[in-house]
């Protein structure tokens, strides 16, 4: 049902254009799920800086028992990648099933999805605040606020499977298989770490390695999955040409699944040596993904980049491919570099995990949001320079941030295999690297915000035009000049 | 904030449905990828040890990890036994002695000094003051702890206490027991310092 | 191409695939062990940690600390040391056959070696030359012992004597490894700082013990109470500038105890047999307790040396 409200002769206030009913059908859901990524991003950024601010200042903040740095760091981790990069990556996901396969989006099913899943992060968030934290790396939200979780995600993933099952064309776009195969992974992951480590726990240290196995397969395998499927879409539309190559995707599709699920056990755990070993195999093979997602941006690109002047959205874009790239190269050699068992105890493996998460996955996913709310929507951002300064206080601020980590990780490393340096030293020198990142937490909160800002400020302006034209729509009768026809 | 014109604005015209090309992967890349894969299996064969549960980094094989074994001749097990349950009762497990009743090992000349003395003293015990690091004792007679013991299970336990308690002595090895004991003969009496202190 | 049915069985075969390889397999491996012994002295080894020292770990757990400290101690190589013991009877055959294992020392250095035993011979990286070693010293009855001493740098540093595995972590829910050292490793602090009271002060005001340090007061863990009839003995002994006001002490709570009795069971120093080193016997802790003895009849009998 398309909303066509006419015009009083006279008038000059512009309806809000038409969009299409496939555009029209996603927009609830998507409105709920990325204007919630924009707030957990927003609390998650913030959380971050506290954290960041607490090493020049270890008493900032320390007196309320859920302000202190162990319960703050996780809960803000947890708000960034479970409310925001979680719940932007399955928003982005609906929509590019619904568009490349031209189907309706089954709207109410997927906004109480997000809905459930909304009110999961929220009371985990908290939980982890009062002290409930289950412990784990990237599973801390307690139990309580697992079974929403995993309800809101079943009605949105069992409908985007419907979305990409009920598609028109029978040929798919290298992005839906991508998709399907993050839909499918994260409850598989998500049940079996739950089931063995919080409802039925393992005994010891299998307790580690599954909680290793889930976070890896959560930041690495899911977000490359959910990430590289919107590069993809994102960089063929904008290039007005077709993805170079559908095997390559193919090829990144298959070493993800297969190979990339194996890594994350790190050098020095307290497990038989085949464990690290695999891991390291896993992780060295990552060089395929990163030179295939390389070659397939550059071939759809070759010759076109002066289509990236102005267009903030494939910026953003291009900026997270440049930064996985990075990052995952940051991975690759920091795990044959690590015969001395310290690197992965640096800031090092942080500021690779930041690019990754951050660099790569939330800036794709910000320059798909800008690029998707405007059509479903039907109206372009009120203020664009205002999604610039996003991109460049976001792209300073990561470069801020991850650059100093990783220096000061590898100063780290060389300091930690020295048995002679005292550790205090080895903080010490840490803390100078640590102010310039900070800065670059301010940065991104700041950036964060101007997020927040954008997306509501595109949905205010929607709604105020709709009002308006409703009231006019309304009180067109009372204005007719005397004398005109009804 | 500068604000834009306030009129809202259509979003930008939408751009074709995409499609990805049917290029095949470039032959270098599936190079790249078996040269990979071969050196990851030349990496699982030397570090992993196939999957055994029981050697973990820096061992490479169960093999390797037996030779490592500690136990022929490592600690002192036996003699640490032995000086928990006998010497430990009056001397303290940490040596520091009890008051009124046993001097201590630590910083002890007696312990760290010849042998042949050391021997001799629970072989047949001692009575008199006695003087340890620099404070005289003068306590009830020690007994002949060591009269029941083998020629190993003392040696052992006076290796023990040469080289614990931060003392650095030479072990003691049964044929010097036996040696010593030989010398001794069946003597029930208990040493006085003086007697000790005649001995090499 | 029927996609969807083809991209589920693919999912499904690649999450089989590290499924089993990194939950199932390591459950099997890992997850269902049971006590071990430790060698050679054959004890029971992990045993459960007391029951305030559990509670300590939920404390441990519900802050977070495993954000900044670890619980993993590596290890990077094994020596073997070949240690002499006893000169036995044959001094000089005994100093020919060292001077032949090490050419370097010289006569000299050798012969005071021989006076002042133990001694370290030689480190060899594997128990063939150790043995090897030990065989060509044990001359006239001399006695050559091999030490298996682990290396690594976290070693090094103290962390530690050996590094940490999966029966160290046997009792616990949920083991806390950690994944980042902006603190020192903790799976050794037991042995490091059995000193309760260190722990006490050290999360009431982190830098009183440890100057510069980043680590955050954990002050609600700690009551200012007043003073009843007497001082608490548990009541925090501090500086001037944080101790209470007058009338007024500082008392750690139930869950500071607890966590405090947990810092103190941790402590990775048996020899086992999946990580098998020789433990050094234990080194002077305290003072001899002085004696304080009346009769003095005072033959000053000090034997030489």
């Amino acid at each position: 049902m398309n909303e066509r409200p006419s015009l009083s002769p006279g008038t000059n206030l512009v309806a809000p254009p038409t969009v299409s009913d496939l555009e029209l059908s996603c927009r609830l859901p998507l409105l709920v799920l990325f204007i919630s990524a924009a707030v957990w991003f927003f609390i998650g950024s913030l959380c971050a800086l506290l954290v960041s601010i607490k090493f020049h200042a270890p008493a900032f903040l320390a007196e309320p028992a859920w302000l202190t740095y162990g319960r703050l760091r996780p809960a803000g981790f947890d708000a960034f990648l479970y409310g925001g990069c979680l719940q932007a990556g399955l928003g982005v996901g609906i929509w590019l099933l619904a568009d490349l396969g031209r189907t309706l989006a089954p709207r109410l099913a997927l906004t109480w999805g997000a809905a459930f899943w909304n009110f999961a992060v929220t009371i985990g968030f908290l939980g982890v605040l009062a002290g409930d934290s289950t412990g784990f790396v990237g599973l801390e939200m307690p139990s309580y606020s697992a079974v929403p979780l995993f309800v809101g995600y079943v009605l949105l993933g069992v409908f985007s499977v419907l979305l990409f099952h009920r598609r028109r064309d029978p040929v798919a776009f290298p992005s839906q298989w991508l998709l399907l195969a993050a839909l499918f992974w994260f409850p598989w992951i998500y049940s079996t770490a739950e089931l063995l480590l919080v409802a039925y726990p393992v005994r010891g240290v299998a307790q580690a390695v599954i909680d290793w196995w889930y976070s890896n397969n959560l930041s690495v395998v899911w977000l490359t999955l959910a990430g590289f499927a919107a590069v993809f879409y994102m960089v063929a539309r904008h290039a007005r040409r077709p993805l170079h190559s559908h095997y390559l995707a193919l090829m990144v599709f298959w070493l993800m699944l297969l190979f990339v699920s194996w890594a994350g056990i790190p050098n020095s755990a307290p497990v038989p040596v085949w464990m690290p070993t695999a891991s390291t195999i896993a992780t060295v093979l990552l060089v395929i993904p990163i030179i295939a997602l390389a070659l397939n941006v550059h071939g759809t690109l070759a010759g076109n980049y002066a289509v990236l002047r102005g267009n903030a959205p494939l910026q953003f874009v291009l900026f997270g491919v440049a930064a996985f790239v990075a990052a995952n190269l940051m991975r690759v050699c920091g795990t044959l570099a690590d015969s001395g068992q310290e690197l992965h105890f640096t800031w090092f493996t942080v500021a690779t995990r930041q690019l990754h998460a951050y660099g790569f996955f939330a800036m794709v996913m910000f320059g798909a949001v800008y690029e998707i709310l405007p059509r479903i929507m039907g109206l372009a951002f009120p203020w664009p320079r205002l999604v610039r300064l996003h991109f460049g206080l976001a792209a300073a601020g990561i470069v801020l941030l991850v650059v100093p980590l990783g220096i000061a990780g590898v100063v780290q490393d060389f300091q930690l295999l020295n048995p002679s340096v005292p550790f205090l030293d080895i903080s010490r020198t840490s803390l100078a690297f640590l102010r310039v990142s900070t800065i670059g937490d301010l940065l991104l909160a700041a950036s964060q915000f101007l997020f927040l800002g954008n997306v509501l400020a595109l949905v205010a302006q929607f709604y105020r035009v709709r009002t308006k034209a409703a009231y006019l729509l309304v009180t067109a009768d009372l204005f007719k000049p005397a004398g005109a026809k009804v | 904030m500068n604000p834009e014109p306030t009129q809202p604005q259509p979003a930008a015209p939408e751009p074709p449905r995409p499609t990805a090309e049917r290029r095949p992967v470039p032959v270098w890349l599936f190079v790249l990828f078996f040269i990979l894969l071969y050196w990851a299996m030349f990496y699982f064969d030397q570090r992993s040890a196939w999957g055994n549960q029981y050697v973990y980094a820096p061992y490479h094989s169960y093999a390797q990890l037996e030779t490592f074994q500690a136990g022929a001749g490592g600690g002192n097990a036996l003699g640490k036994q032995f000086f928990d349950n006998v010497c430990a009762l009056c001397h303290n497990t940490d040596g520091s002695g009890k008051p009124g009743q046993a001097p201590p090992f630590i910083g002890s000349e007696w312990a760290e000094g010849p042998p042949a003395r050391m021997i001799r003293i629970p072989l047949a015990g001692l009575t008199g003051p006695i003087t340890v690091h620099g404070q005289e004792y003068n306590l009830t007679s020690m007994p002949a702890m060591g009269a029941a013991m083998t020629d190993e299970q003392l040696a052992a336990v006076l290796t023990y206490i040469r080289q614990s308690f931060g003392n650095k002595a030479s072990e003691i090895t049964p044929e010097q027991v036996k040696a010593v004991r030989a010398q001794v003969g069946s003597r029930t009496q208990p040493w006085t310092v003086p007697e000790l202190q005649s001995v090499q | 191409m029927k996609y969807g049915p083809l991209i589920f069985l693919a999912a499904l075969l690649a999450m089989a695939g590290s499924w089993m390889g990194l939950v199932l397999v390591p459950q099997l491996q890992v997850g269902e062990l049971v006590q071990t012994n430790t060698v050679p002295e054959n004890a029971t080894y992990p045993l459960a940690r007391p029951g305030l020292a559990s509670e300590g770990l939920q404390v441990y757990r519900a802050n977070g600390c495993a954000s900044c400290h670890t619980e993993q101690l590596g290890q990077t190589s094994t020596t073997c040391e070949v240690v002499l013991a006893a000169v036995g009877t044959n001094q000089s055959a005994l100093l020919s056959a060292l001077l032949k294992v090490k050419p370097e020392l010289g006569e000299a250095t050798a012969k005071t070696m021989l006076t002042e035993l133990p001694q370290t011979v030689l480190v060899a990286t594997n128990r063939e030359d150790a043995d090897a070693v030990a065989k060509d010293l044990g001359v006239g009855g001399a006695k050559a012992r091999i030490r298996i001493v682990p290396q690594g740098p976290d070693l090094a540093r103290g962390w530690g004597k050996r590094r940490t595995v999966a029966e160290d972590f046997l009792f616990d829910y949920p083991v806390m490894l950690g994944e980042v050292r902006i603190g020192p490793d903790l799976a050794d602090v037991g042995t490091r700082r059995p000193d309760p009271n260190w722990h006490l002060r050290h999360l009431y005001a982190p830098q009183i013990e440890v100057k510069g340090s980043v680590m955050p007061p954990y002050r609600f863990l700690f009551e200012t109470r007043r003073i009843d009839q007497a001082p608490s003995p548990d009541a925090l002994s501090l500086p001037p500038q944080l101790a209470a006001k007058p009338g007024y002490e500082i008392v750690p709570r139930p869950a500071a105890k607890a966590l405090v009795a947990y810092l103190a069971s941790l402590r990775v120093d048996a020899s086992l047999f999946v990580a098998p080193y020789s433990v050094a016997t234990p080194a002077a802790t305290n003072q001899p307790a002085a004696s304080t003895n009346s009769a003095a009849s005072a033959s000053t009998n000090s034997p030489p040396k």
